[in-house]
């Protein structure tokens, strides 16, 4: 008989495992975010060097508080990619939630009712759109390429294309202070920090990236995953509407029209950030700091006096290098 | 005797009108090993199914304690204690193994929140009455080995409390070494009185592990006998219903000249330094433990991982192999491993699939030759014998060994010199394998020589005409048929071969 | 996934098509007139073109998004090229041509050489790619072309719209080759397992680079046509026609997953979209309210094929 009943012997307590020193479990965990960070750290100090101006309070106020409902709609789009799905009618919603949201606030309606409609309806649709990706089984980017459309179009066409203005004061809540910082810079400090917190340590979290990660699995391992994918799309709705809140009050004037592509913007932020297109992986540190860049990316531009028509070709350009460098680690991890 | 822990009785199934399980009673007793055999399509993996809550029989009963139950979910499989080790392991690549272990049934502290030491303690207390003391919990699945991750999926079975555990092909991918940990894994948890199913094609397992064996096919139970009782012999005629002259039909044929010369390959880590011939009419067997660089050797032979240096030779004349298409047209073929993965396009007729390396030929210009197409996939089915509706039916659709015998079926289109084949026989049931075997037969004596990689020992000593033996990335031993014997292979698979010896 | 279950989309959808022709017929009398009708095929030819390519880098189980981008870059190149450096009109049109060619081929080396997903990778230069436009136009568009060039776009050859000729012609010789040629099956072979393509010797990776490259080549073409048809080049020219491209191949049962699809589902769903639009502008809905509508045929003609689907293989 080939094979013998001999037992070769397990390895013996090398009680105290190898463990990884913990340099290296920060890259492998947060590669992708450390990145990030020293492009920013990088580009500060590049810029500074150029424009000392560039680190006055003023500037720095503009660039972490001026692209802070990035990095919030991010946080819920990085966990509907984490599950493997994608929306790209991110952007529509939020432009037709400022629409409702500024409607309310000039109508006269109290300036709760005006924050907490866009947050509401934002679950409402955004949940409509999770039954039918986990329950009708249509691939999510079909449903919001089709959720796009149609919020695109009821916009417009609801809108016209006109502007709304004279918003009460009260509203303006991204033009509030908070312990003397800026209301959109505190709330998307405290929400990542809390989002991030929540997707690493609590059983909803850890079953969003085993979802996403291996679904069969999942399913067998008994993760409801028709009432995840549901639950994450609704609270992925939430993060859009209190995108919307900092995004509508900190102009004086509402454009009722979508900001073009800005639900790419939001999809960039999250996987430049490390959240992988593929599912499974990432985290929505990345994604806000990834947002971060890009608004310091656009602040640099203008301190270094290149016109401003050239802020979408370096920021692509900015974007692809990342992807390449990030390509590059991965495969040199394995 | 001990009672048993769980008892199937008169279970059967059908899917869309056909019978997969008829009235098939089977029954676990804790602290036992049950082997259940049967070809591919016997009904071992509904049966499996059905046990672990997957699917629901249409009649019979699951009998836990003298209380018939009814599972409705794998969850209500596992509240009653059974737990599955799948062939294809359901772990999560980018979670800890901790979290692997426990995902679904978290520890928690009393206000809620989940208990993270308490999920880190006892899956290293777990992990270490496994004697799996090298792997680390907050290691990530993805930078797993096959055989560490089926132990994260056996230790989150322990989690669950399970008494009856599973195991659908456990060894499949596993190697020799790997294979022996595994098993004195299963010996271990039979004394601690978990009862085992286990689901394997390799006898000598089997026969080294089970205590009592049931055998299945076309979906009825045909026997359950103590191991004793039974040699080989017997449980393959049980199996196929009839019995198998040689299970090893080894066709002699006259070796000619020498087709195939590579003289001191080297391709990374895993390909140092190889050189070996091969000649007409020859089947060369490899064997090696995984990471020995059979497989490896294959890809770069193939021009998958072209060869960083080193010199091959073709009927004589040096030649470049760097991509398929190259070794394609030089007239080397390669049947993959991965059946699923690597060798066939599922969804796509068995036609298209007959015809995909040889596409061109069935052209004009860029066009597609319908009809030729079609004369060149039928007269192939006939040959290899695949059973199947007909040439369009979608290659998915077929069990493993016809599966195979498409993939074969493709590179025999282009009519290759040199055939490897990378575990021709893996996941192929008793028929289809002897089939296969004479397949190769069959080749040979047309002419063809034939690179044969497998994991399975009998196979290799039954087929090679010389046995190549690889470890570490390099070759240790060349044997002749005559001299070739378990223990002489088994230790050049485990040899140690320096750089400066070679 | 078999031959019944394809047609059986491309039939609902036909369908489909005609009971909304033949509702808006009924609507408007303006509706089903030849010259309403050739004018729609018209406005379609862009969008078209640019859908035709999108059908066979989807059928790899790929997307391109950069198609708008490229469209922008290439029309702004033309009028650059013409005006500021000075070449004559259709040098600079050819040149544009090629540089939105080599745009395609650059996504294609990203996505093969550096192994980044199609979606990441064309994410990426959606936002070169726009930026470049951006950058290069600063703003500024550019008109006055010669009368001829206006031929293209807004003239007509043997009584039918140049520009709709030129669809015609792509749309045959794409349903050829994705049908009947070893190119189409070997698109078809990587959208269903792009492993297994390569281990049979398919060349997987210069596939995938031509298919890129021509997308960009057909985004390009469109950009020509395009400044032709409205007389005018600014930079923010086809932002978003990548989604209508990608909704016309989804409406017409290519997989977004990949593997399955064929020109002709597209070219029905194309042909649907325009319908709609057109049906619902004639009848007094303003234009932006006919996207709404789009979005909802879309994921109701995927629903109900999924039910379909669903039901048949039980």
């Amino acid at each position: 008989m080939a094979m013998t009943d001999l037992d070769i012997p397990p390895v013996r307590p090398s009680r105290a495992v190898q463990r990884p020193g913990a340099i290296q479990r920060l890259m492998s965990d947060y590669g992708q975010e450390i990145v990030v960070l020293l492009a920013i750290v990088a580009l500060f100090a590049f810029v500074t060097m150029i424009n000392p101006r560039f680190i006055s309070a003023n500037n720095l106020t503009t660039i972490f508080a001026g692209n802070a409902y990035i990095a919030v709609a991010a946080i819920g789009m990085s966990m509907v990619i984490i599950t493997g799905n994608i929306d790209v009618s991110v952007g529509a919603l939020i432009g037709v939630l400022a629409t409702i949201s500024g409607t309310l606030a000039v109508a006269g309606y109290p300036v709760w009712v005006a924050w907490f409609a866009p947050v509401l309806i934002g679950m409402a649709i955004n949940g409509l759109i999770g039954v039918l990706v986990a329950y009708a089984r249509i691939p999510s980017i079909v449903v919001t390429l089709g959720a796009l459309s149609i919020l695109r179009g009821g916009l417009i066409s609801a809108t016209g294309g006109t502007w709304i203005s004279d918003l009460p004061p009260a509203f303006m809540v991204a033009q509030k202070k908070l312990f003397g910082l800026p209301v959109p810079l505190v709330a998307m400090v405290v929400l990542t920090l809390l989002a991030a917190a929540w997707m690493r340590y609590s059983a909803f979290g850890r079953s969003l990236y085993a979802l996403g990660g291996n679904p069969e699995a999942a399913v067998a391992t008994g993760i409801p995953a028709e009432r995840r994918i549901v639950a994450v799309f609704i609270i992925h709705g939430f993060f859009a509407g209190l995108a919307t809140i900092l995004f509508a009050t900190q102009l004086q004037v509402i454009q009722s029209t979508v900001p073009p592509n800005l639900e790419l913007t939001i999809i960039t932020a999250a996987v430049i950030g490390g959240v992988s297109i593929l599912g499974g992986s990432g985290t929505v540190i990345g994604s806000t700091l990834a947002a971060i860049l890009f608004a310091t990316i656009g602040s640099a531009l203008i301190f270094t006096n290149v016109s401003a028509y050239w802020l979408r070709a370096v920021i692509g350009l900015l974007i692809l290098a990342t992807v390449l460098a990030d390509m590059f680690r991965r495969s040199r991890r394995i | 005797m001990t009672e048993p822990f769980v008892v199937l009785k008169d279970i059967s199934k059908s899917f869309v009108g056909v019978k997969v399980l008829k009235d098939v009673s089977f029954d676990v007793r804790p602290g036992e090993v049950h082997a259940l055999l049967g070809e591919n399509g016997a009904g071992k993996s509904t049966l499996i199914k059905v046990l672990s809550g997957l699917y629901q029989p249409d009649g019979g009963k699951i009998i836990i304690g003298g209380e018939e139950k009814k599972f409705a979910s794998t969850r209500d499989a596992t509240a009653n204690g059974i737990a599955t080790v799948y062939q294809e392991l359901l772990l999560f690549p980018e979670l800890s193994v901790a979290e692997n272990v426990f995902l679904g049934h978290y520890p928690r502290t009393s206000s809620g929140i989940i208990d993270w030491t308490t999920v880190r303690s006892r899956t290293r207390e777990l992990l270490d009455s496994l004697d799996t003391y090298d792997l680390d919990v907050d290691s990530k699945v993805l930078t797993l080995s096959v055989a560490q991750r089926q132990r994260v999926e056996i230790a989150k079975a322990l989690s669950r409390d399970a008494k009856i555990l599973i195991m659908d092909e456990p060894t499949a991918s596993l190697v020799e070494s790997d294979v022996q940990r595994l098993m004195s894994i299963v010996r271990q948890l039979r004394e601690r009185g978990v009862g085992i199913i286990y689901v394997s094609h390799r006898m000598p397992e089997i026969f080294a592990l089970a205590d009592r064996v049931t055998v299945l096919r076309d979906g009825a139970f045909v026997a359950t006998k103590d191991i004793h009782e039974v040699t080989e012999k017997d449980l393959v005629s049980l199996m196929v219903g009839r019995s198998i002259e040689s299970l090893f039909p080894k066709v002699e044929v006259p070796i000619g000249e020498t087709v195939l010369a590579v003289k001191n390959l080297n391709h990374g880590r895993h390909v140092q330094d190889i050189s070996f011939e091969l000649r007409k009419g020859e089947i060369l067997g490899v064997a090696g433990l995984v990471g020995s660089g059979r497989t490896e050797l294959a890809l770069t032979l193939f021009g998958m991982t072209p060869a960083t240096s080193g010199e091959i030779k073709l009927n004589g004349k040096p030649v470049r192999i760097a991509s398929p298409i190259h070794a394609r047209d030089l007239g080397i073929a390669y049947v993959p491993e991965d059946r699923g993965l690597q060798g066939l396009v599922k969804p796509m007729a068995i036609r298209q699939n007959i015809t995909m390396a040889t596409i061109d030929k069935v052209s004009k210009g860029i066009f597609i030759k319908a009809a030729e197409e079609m004369k060149h996939a039928v007269a192939a089915v006939k040959r290899l014998g695949v059973r199947c509706r007909d040439v369009n039916q979608p290659v998915g659709q077929l069990s493993g060994g016809n599966q195979q015998k498409v993939v074969i079926a493709k590179w025999l289109e282009t009519a290759p010199q040199v055939l490897i084949l990378d575990e021709p026989t893996r996941g192929v049931d008793v028929g289809a394998k002897s089939e296969i075997h004479s397949i190769m037969g069959e080749l040979v004596r047309q002419g063809v020589a034939i690179l044969m990689i497998s994991s399975e020992l009998p196979e290799v000593l039954g087929m090679s005409d010389r046995v190549l033996v690889m470890s570490a990335g390099r070759i240790t031993d060349v044997i002749a048929r005559a001299e070739a014997t378990p223990e002489r292979v088994g230790a050049a698979m485990t040899a140690h071969k320096s750089a400066e010896a070679a | 996934m078999n031959l019944k279950s394809l047609f059986r989309h491309e039939m609902l959808l036909a369908i489909l098509l005609a009971i909304v022709l033949v509702i808006l017929s009924f609507q408007s009398d303006k509706f089903f007139t030849v010259s309403n009708l050739l004018n729609q095929g018209r406005l379609m030819t862009e969008t078209g073109l640019i859908a035709i390519a999108m059908t066979f880098i989807i059928a790899t189980g790929g997307i391109d998004l950069s198609v708008g981008s490229i469209l922008g870059l290439t029309a702004i190149l033309t009028g650059v090229f013409w005006q500021n450096v000075g070449l004559p009109l259709p040098l600079a049109a050819a040149a544009a041509i090629a540089v939105g060619t080599f745009a395609g081929f650059v996504n294609g080396i990203i996505i093969t050489r550096f192994r980044v997903p199609p979606l990441i990778a064309t994410l990426a230069t959606l936002a070169l790619y726009r930026g470049l436009a951006e950058g290069i136009s600063q703003a500024r568009s550019v008109r006055g072309y010669p009368e001829w060039f206006y031929v293209l776009g807004q003239g007509n050859v043997l009584g039918v719209p140049t520009q709709l000729w030129l669809l015609l012609i792509a749309a045959v010789v794409a349903s050829i080759i994705l049908g009947y040629t070893r190119w189409g099956r070997t698109v078809y072979a990587i959208g269903n397992n792009e492993v297994a393509a390569r281990f049979s010797g398919l060349s997987v990776e210069r596939t995938k680079v031509a298919l890129y490259t021509a997308s960009g080549f057909a985004a390009a073409v469109a950009a020509v046509i395009f400044v032709s048809r409205v007389s005018t080049t600014r930079s923010d020219m086809g932002t978003g026609i990548e989604l209508d491209a990608i909704t016309a191949v989804v409406l017409g049962g290519t997989s977004i997953f990949g593997g399955r699809g064929t020109i002709a589902g597209t070219i029905i769903g194309l042909c649907l979209i325009q319908a709609l639009k057109n049906g619902l502008s004639l009848a007094g809905v303003k234009g932006d309210g006919t996207i709404m509508l789009i979005g909802a045929v879309l994921i109701l003609a995927i629903l109900v094929s999924n039910l379909f689907e669903r039901s048949g293989t039980r």
